[in-house]
């Protein structure tokens, strides 16, 4: 096995939020790793403050302390590009022209932003959808179309916030099959923010587990159930006996949580 | 053919229910249920409206009245929308105009002909500046409203992926806001024409509301009725063909009023 080589680093980061009221710590020195090529999952009772990493490493909210570096490795491509739990897609923009909305923003040439296109909506299996408007989607297509779109940007890092979370289960697994596939055929390095440990142990080598707010890493536990992986391995002791000791230590968290204070979700609070 | 007859058959109620209203009415005339004096029947009141048409008399009145509702909507929509954006993007402005317009906005439009006419040229410049100025506050009310209500996520999402400044309003901003723009532009052309009419019955003899008055005072009464149906007309088209131009210019909507 190839050494690792850093692509995220985390170091001693921290985030308050400040209200007129009152300043809440939601990441409390958080330091951590993705190796490149890595899918990173990270998991925590809500409040944890998973949804506050992932908008720091994506830029759009500014740590209070603590630093955070990409490597980047392709100049001229963005540093990460997030897949969002609501889709957040533009509803006054066809698949195709959602899907290339960052490439146009960049500058990128049209022939180029067509090809593009074609390339992610084949490969997330909407190409039939490409001249659609996003309200005559389902919720899964959007999804996949929210995937296109971070992709067809070549970001350095992907990061995904429960992007299948307001999905109905039968859809979600499908696609939980079809992320592993994607990730498996580009090799980027993902950060995957999820409430659901089954989903973390299915798709990541990695998962991350925060604290009850404010959110610390509480331990990082490696996923040695192999690759390819696919649903069969929810059936492998191995994957039954790593869900019990995960579990027994995120419950702990999700009690913790529930018996603190019921004040504003970092979560929501910056969303 | 086939079309219109399938169209037919899923608007039968709307299609219907004048027609079933226009012979209840043609009958109560008829009786002497109603006066005739006072509710002609449709059928002499179309003849009437026929008479009108032929001898020119209509088309002057309806000219006249298209040509203010024209400018004062155009006036109405440039401003609105402008203002409205700039109240949408800017607090301080909002903050500021909010409560100006709350105390202005609700004075009956017509109130505000002489005061124009202080400001302006009397005349027919007076009567479209008249005319424009509740429509102007509609407009600029649902064009703020439609800045203001743009999910935020997907203005974070749009930043997320690159669009800043310029870029940010023309790609998402505004075409956030269409939507509601619309709203306001097809409640705005129907009060020009609500606000026209009275401003022509007390101030003009041109016009279909000058016509529709005239008519009246001088007891004609089928043409009263043929320039009230003729108001009713230009109100609907007017309406419905705003709505069509919005279900043509934003695909992505989906609930447009033209049903």
């Amino acid at each position: 096995m190839p050494t690792p080589v850093p692509k995220v680093l985390v170091n001693e980061v921290s985030v308050t939020f400040e209200s007129h009221r009152r300043s809440v710590l939601a990441l409390d020195r958080i330091s951590l790793q993705a190796h490149a090529g890595e899918f990173l999952c990270v998991v925590g009772p809500s409040g944890s403050g998973k949804s506050t990493l992932l908008r720091v490493l994506a830029g759009l909210l500014r740590q209070s302390a603590g630093e955070v570096r990409i490597e980047a490795d392709h100049p001229g491509s963005p540093l990460t590009a997030m897949v969002f739990q609501e889709h957040a897609l533009l509803p006054w923009r066809t698949v195709r022209d959602n899907v290339t909305f960052g490439l146009e923003n960049r500058g990128v040439g049209r022939a180029e932003r067509e090809a593009r296109a074609r390339e992610m909506l084949a490969m997330v299996g909407l190409t039939r959808f490409a001249a659609h408007y996003p309200h005559q989607l389902s919720g899964g297509m959007k999804q996949r179309v929210g995937i296109a779109r971070a992709l067809a940007s070549d970001p350095e890092v992907l990061l995904m916030d429960e992007p299948l979370a307001a999905l109905d289960a039968q859809t979600r697994t499908i696609m939980q099959e079809e992320l592993l596939r994607i990730w498996a055929a580009l090799g980027k390095t993902v950060v995957y923010v999820t409430h659901s440990l089954e989903e973390a142990l299915l798709l990541g080598d990695r998962i991350v587990l925060l604290s009850a707010r404010p959110g610390r890493v509480s331990r990082i536990y490696p996923v040695d159930l192999g690759r390819p992986r696919g649903l069969e391995v929810r059936a492998s002791p191995a994957y039954g006996a790593l869900l019990e000791t995960i579990w027994a230590r995120l419950r702990e968290e999700v009690v913790r949580a529930m018996a603190e204070d019921r004040g504003p979700d970092p979560d929501r609070a910056s969303a | 053919m086939r079309r219109f007859g399938r169209w037919l058959a899923e608007h039968s109620i709307a299609v219907g229910s004048p027609l079933v209203l226009l012979g209840a009415w043609e009958w109560a005339s008829a009786t002497g249920l109603l006066r005739e004096a006072f509710f002609p029947r449709p059928s002499t009141i179309a003849v009437h409206l026929r008479q009108l048409g032929a001898d020119g008399t209509l088309w002057g009145h309806l000219g006249a009245t298209l040509v203010r509702i024209g400018w004062a909507f155009a006036l109405a929509a440039v401003l609105g929308v402008g203002i409205g954006l700039a109240m949408g993007l800017w607090r301080g402005l909002r903050e500021g105009l909010d409560p100006v317009f709350a105390v202005i906005y609700p004075i009956p439009s017509i109130l505000f002909l002489p005061l124009v006419g202080f400001l302006v040229p009397p005349g027919e410049i007076a009567v479209v500046v008249t005319t424009a100025v509740t429509s102007f506050f509609l407009i600029a009310f649902t064009t703020t409203h439609g800045v203001r209500q743009i999910d935020r996520v997907v203005v974070e999402a749009a930043t997320h992926y690159g669009a800043r400044g310029w870029r940010l309003f023309t790609a998402v901003l505004l075409p956030g806001s269409l939507p509601s723009i619309f709203t306001g532009l097809r409640l705005g052309l129907g009060f020009a024409l609500i606000v026209v009419v009275a401003v022509e019955i007390v101030s003009t003899s041109r016009g279909l509301g000058a016509l529709l008055w005239l008519s009246w005072q001088i007891l004609k009464v089928e043409d009263m009725y043929a320039t009230f149906f003729v108001i009713a007309l230009v109100g609907a088209v007017l309406y419905h063909g705003l709505a069509a131009l919005q279900a043509r210019l934003l695909p992505w909507v989906q609930d447009v009023a033209d049903r």
